[in-house]
């Protein structure tokens, strides 16, 4: 295997590192734009909600003061952004002192674990199952299931998630209804905790797998059409190579590269849908997090949650692009 | 060129009789080939002509049992070694596959697996009619004996398909098509995406690999030319019947069958210039193929009778059969005519 | 697929059952997943203009009917009966659910159409100026669409309506539309890209055809069912954005669109008090939107892509 072409890295290091440029100044920028002094507003109200209702002029001063609000714009956004640089992005207004870097460094991996697994698990029998949809060897009752275990799909996460924790946690009581793991458990790697973390991470993950693996399922049986009338594949039939060898050797590995790239475009639309269901359930990762700093009205908290999960879905991307060249052997020649 | 000739004493590898294959459309069925009857002899080189759309790649994936929907094979029977393909199983059928009959695609198109190594494309070949290879050491000798043949350099063991230029593409399909020393060996257009230089040596590599190999072959083609150097016998098809099969010598030196006549002239000389004979291919619907002989609606020497009776086979001598009327010995007055009037032209 | 068929079993009448099988997708706009899809949104569009006629919509607004009904044949968990005024039953601040059915479905459709026509027709100008321009146009916004694909919309979204608050749903639909542009763009310069490459289009241009002609009498009217599957595509993203941000709770809140009634009835807690119908109405509803949609989208990728058809 070649490795990757120097022309294709630097096309995804800069796509990577642009898109966390342009995030972070969007998000600078939106409150500024906006009419009025939303920040002003914002730490009035804090400070409002905080009881203190005297001198408040004084107290949004010493607000602003605090977080340098009363520089010049250009000024803010260079120290802001040599504060991500350095990885701090600030304080919570409601939480204060917590910093955000504390609040969302307690969140992610839950965001990550729930997110991983459910699309390792949605990418695998998705396109498993698009390719059985495919082959001719599929059994007769497979063909049919598939399609019928389809019928959620486009159905959003979110109302997925309803539906979910509606009939197996509310109606059934089979799984929990909220939060990460047990009320009262402290995490630790014991085998107790782990079957607890999974027991309340089924109907988040399923909420996610079961609207989306059709997609994939169609996808992939695009795909496998497509490759079916190559040429190779007549060359495979003639040799008289194993069916089930010729399914997974000459088919799936084909179509599969394709399904990568559709992933890795994908991940946008997973981290939209995985912030509400968490929000659903109530999952305390960086979805609930952000919901709760919308409540709170916590304008810092916000930005630094969207920043960091901005910043996590770029590098999901960037590093399902870098491996893309490996298992493509065409790619890493052409540069491309 | 291949030095053997053989009679039809010798052994016959490949019977196929009576080979009919369908097209299925939505305005009815198109008669790709039309009970189609020959022999392949052991050791022989047979070469298959026509124009495109003749059915001579049909045929081909017929004898292969690899004819795609819509197309689907109406009747026939198909014998290799006295073995009859069409009445194999599924897993009989895998097995037969390759060491009985293999094919050799157009390699310089698309026929390898992008995403394999050339050593896996062949390795898989061998491991799925011989079992796991243990001594991995001896798979790649043989391999490399496999390159030698063909004339690849070892280097490209590990390259994938994509690194290859055209002919050695080709060279690889060559070399896996004879892995298994098959009985007989199917060329299906082997060499037409190739320029003429590499085209020449593609094919002499398939003649020299046939000949140390000792398999039998059927070379697929349109060139007339680049044909008659490398086959012994030449089976002429047109519109999905095959109207002539004779020794390639007999075929440019006397063609009896007038759409062969029309073949053998249309191949253009560099020696002297003649106008280009236009013809305008095949005329007719191939759903509703015309009564009588297939050929008469262009055939310049067509009468009444053509419309009514069939041409059978017939049999001008050994290995020499026509489909054609004018060699019924009840008209050989108009052959005589006819051959006259193409000795005036 | 690779089935042989061999003389034991197909008889040459096998071969007129076959063409008849192919006559059906003749035309490739009548196939089942089409038709069924359009039907369904066309049957819940005539049942939205029969409420409109045959309903009181005012009772869609807070307090115009008694709390917490549940619909008709069920019970409440305080043992009241569902009663035939309000056959939907009632949420705990006074709306029928029936009413709010027939305001709040039209209402979300309308921000998935005004988001995914806004995004569509930025897409279509990209798309075709990246893909038939090429040279830095190409460059520009093809970085464009990889940084904006990237990029969860929801989260920006998010940031900009903490600032703005609530807004009304144009406002809404305008914002989502932001965010709506890059993928139809992505999918139209693939397309333009490989049509610019195909025959038919070379030769228009060997030939001297003006570049506008080639765009929209070649390439547009072969680009159509690719140009609908991804207008489709454009209108579900919008609308599980414009859900997903009335379910934070940024929806306009007088006159309550589906997204919104899931924002309350979660803020009620309505799953644990049993409220099934007050989050189900808009939730099934919205399951069944996401389905016909679907639908639509699968049968124009059969219309654009006839091999898929041929697979069935």
């Amino acid at each position: 295997m070649g490795g990757i072409s120097l022309n294709y890295l630097v096309r995804r290091l800069l796509v990577f590192f642009l898109t966390l440029w342009v995030a972070a100044t969007l998000i600078f920028i939106i409150p500024r734009l906006a009419p009025g002094d939303p920040i002003a507003a914002m730490v009035a109200r804090l400070s409002y909600q905080a009881g203190f209702v005297e001198n408040s002029n004084l107290i949004i001063e010493g607000w602003k003061e605090r977080f340098g609000l009363n520089d010049p714009v250009y000024v803010q956004y260079v120290r802001y952004l040599t504060g991500l640089l350095r990885g701090d992005l600030g304080y919570s207004m409601a939480r204060f002192p917590s910093t955000v870097s504390e609040l969302v460094g307690r969140a992610l991996p839950w965001t990550l674990g729930l997110v991983g697994v459910a699309t390792v698990i949605f990418f695998v029998v998705g396109n498993l199952c698009g390719a059985l949809l495919v082959w001719n060897k599929t059994p007769r009752m497979v063909r049919v299931m598939i399609p019928i275990s389809m019928m959620f799909t486009s159905i959003p996460p979110l109302l997925a998630g309803l539906l979910l924790v509606y009939v197996f946690g509310f109606l059934f009581k089979w799984f929990p209804q909220t939060y990460s793991y047990g009320f009262g458990m402290t995490p630790a790697l014991t085998l107790e905790f782990i079957a607890n973390v999974i027991h309340h991470g089924f109907l988040p993950a399923m909420a996610i797998v079961l609207v989306t693996f059709g997609y994939w399922a169609l996808g992939m049986r695009g795909m496998m059409i497509t490759i079916e009338g190559e040429d190779y594949m007549i060359l495979a039939q003639a040799k008289g190579l194993k069916p089930f060898y010729v399914l997974y050797r000459y088919m799936i590995r084909n179509a599969i590269l394709p399904q990568m790239t559709a992933l890795a475009v994908s991940i946008g639309t997973l981290v939209n849908g995985a912030v509400l269901v968490e929000v659903i359930f109530n999952y305390n990762g960086m979805g609930t997090l952000i919901f709760t700093a919308l409540r709170e009205q916590d304008f810092g908290l916000i930005q630094g949650t969207s920043f960091i999960l901005i910043t996590t879905s770029a590098l999901a991307v960037l590093i399902i692009d870098l491996s893309y060249p490996l298992i493509d052997p065409r790619i890493s020649l052409e540069g491309r | 060129m291949s030095e053997k000739r053989n009679g039809s004493d010798s052994r016959t590898v490949l019977k196929v009789e009576k080979l009919r294959i369908h097209y299925a459309t939505p305005q009815g069925d198109v008669i790709a080939v039309s009970d189609i009857s020959f022999n392949l002899y052991e050791g022989e080189t047979l070469g298959l002509v026509g124009e495109s759309g003749c059915g001579k790649s049909t045929t081909a994936y017929g004898i292969l049992q690899l004819v795609q929907p819509p197309g689907y094979i109406v009747n026939g029977s198909i014998e290799v070694d006295g073995t009859e393909v069409l009445n194999l199983e599924e897993e009989e059928l895998r097995k037969f596959r390759w060491t009985g009959l293999s094919l050799i695609p157009q390699g310089a198109m698309n026929s390898l697996n992008p995403t394999m190594r050339v050593k896996d494309q062949i390795t898989d070949v061998i491991e799925a009619h011989e079992g796991k290879q243990k001594d991995r050491e001896a798979l790649r000798e043989r391999i490399f004996e496999l390159f030698s043949n063909v004339g690849l350099p070892n280097r490209i063991y590990n390259m994938y398909p994509h690194e290859l230029s055209g002919g050695m593409k080709q060279r690889v399909c060559i070399a896996m098509g004879v892995a298994l020393h098959p009985t007989v060996v199917i060329a299906d257009e082997a060499t037409s995406a190739l320029d003429v230089v590499v085209q020449r040596i593609v094919a002499q590599t398939l003649i020299k690999v046939k000949d140390e190999i000792g398999v039998s072959l059927i070379v697929i083609g349109h060139d007339m030319g680049l044909l008659a150097q490398i086959v012994d016998r030449i089976a002429v098809m047109y519109a999905g019947k095959m109207v002539e099969i004779a020794p390639v010598e007999n075929v440019y030196a006397k063609p009896l069958h007038p759409y062969t006549q029309l073949l053998i002239d249309s191949i253009p000389s560099i020696k002297e210039r003649k106008p280009l004979k236009i013809t305008e291919g095949i005329t007719h619907d191939p759903r509703n193929p015309p009564s009588g002989c297939i050929f008469r609606l262009r055939c310049p020497f067509a009468w009444q009778h053509c419309a009514e009776v069939e041409p059978p086979q017939i049999m001008v001598e050994d290995l020499h059969e026509v489909a054609c009327h004018l060699y019924d010995e009840q008209f050989h007055e108009r052959r005589a005519n006819a051959l006259a009037t193409i000795a005036n032209s | 697929m690779a089935e042989d068929i061999t003389v034991k079993d197909a008889p040459v009448a096998g071969g007129t059952k076959k063409a008849g099988l192919l006559n059906r997708f003749d035309n490739p706009w009548l196939n089942w997943k089409f038709l069924s899809g359009a039907g369904i949104l066309g049957f819940m569009f005539f049942l939205i203009f029969l409420g409109y006629q045959l309903w009181d919509t005012d009772l869609a607004l807070s307090a115009r009917a008694p709390l917490n009904l549940p619909p008709v044949g069920f019970s409440n968990w305080r043992g009241q009966e569902g009663i035939p005024e309000h056959p939907l039953g009632t949420e705990n601040s006074g709306r029928d659910m029936l009413a709010l059915w027939i305001v709040g479905t039209p209402r979300t459709i309308f921000v998935g159409v005004v988001a995914a026509t806004v995004g569509m027709i930025a897409g279509i100008i990209l798309g075709f100026m990246a893909g038939f321009l090429g040279g830095i146009f190409d460059d520009v916004i093809r970085l464009a669409v990889d940084i904006a694909i990237t990029i969860p919309s929801l989260l920006v979204l998010i940031v900009i309506q903490a600032v703005l608050g609530r807004v009304d749903l144009l406002t809404m639909a305008l914002l989502i539309s932001l965010f709506s542009w890059a993928t139809p763009t992505r999918y139209i310069r693939a397309q333009v890209l490989s049509m610019r490459e195909s025959g038919y289009v070379q030769m228009a241009r060997l030939s001297g055809v003006p570049v506008r002609d080639i765009m929209f009498k070649e390439i547009m009217p072969n680009l159509l069912p690719y140009l609908a599957a991804s207008y489709i595509g454009n209108m579900q993203g919008a609308i599980i954005s414009a859900v997903g941000l009335e379910v934070l709770g940024f929806g306009p809140q007088r006159i309550p669109s589906l997204g919104v009634a899931i924002f309350f009835s979660i803020e009620a807690g309505a799953l644990f008090r049993n409220m099934w119908w007050w989050w189900g109405v808009p939730t099934v509803t919205l399951s069944i939107v996401f389905v016909a949609l679907l639908l639509i989208s699968l049968g124009l990728d059969e219309v654009a892509n006839p091999r898929l058809r041929k697979a069935n």
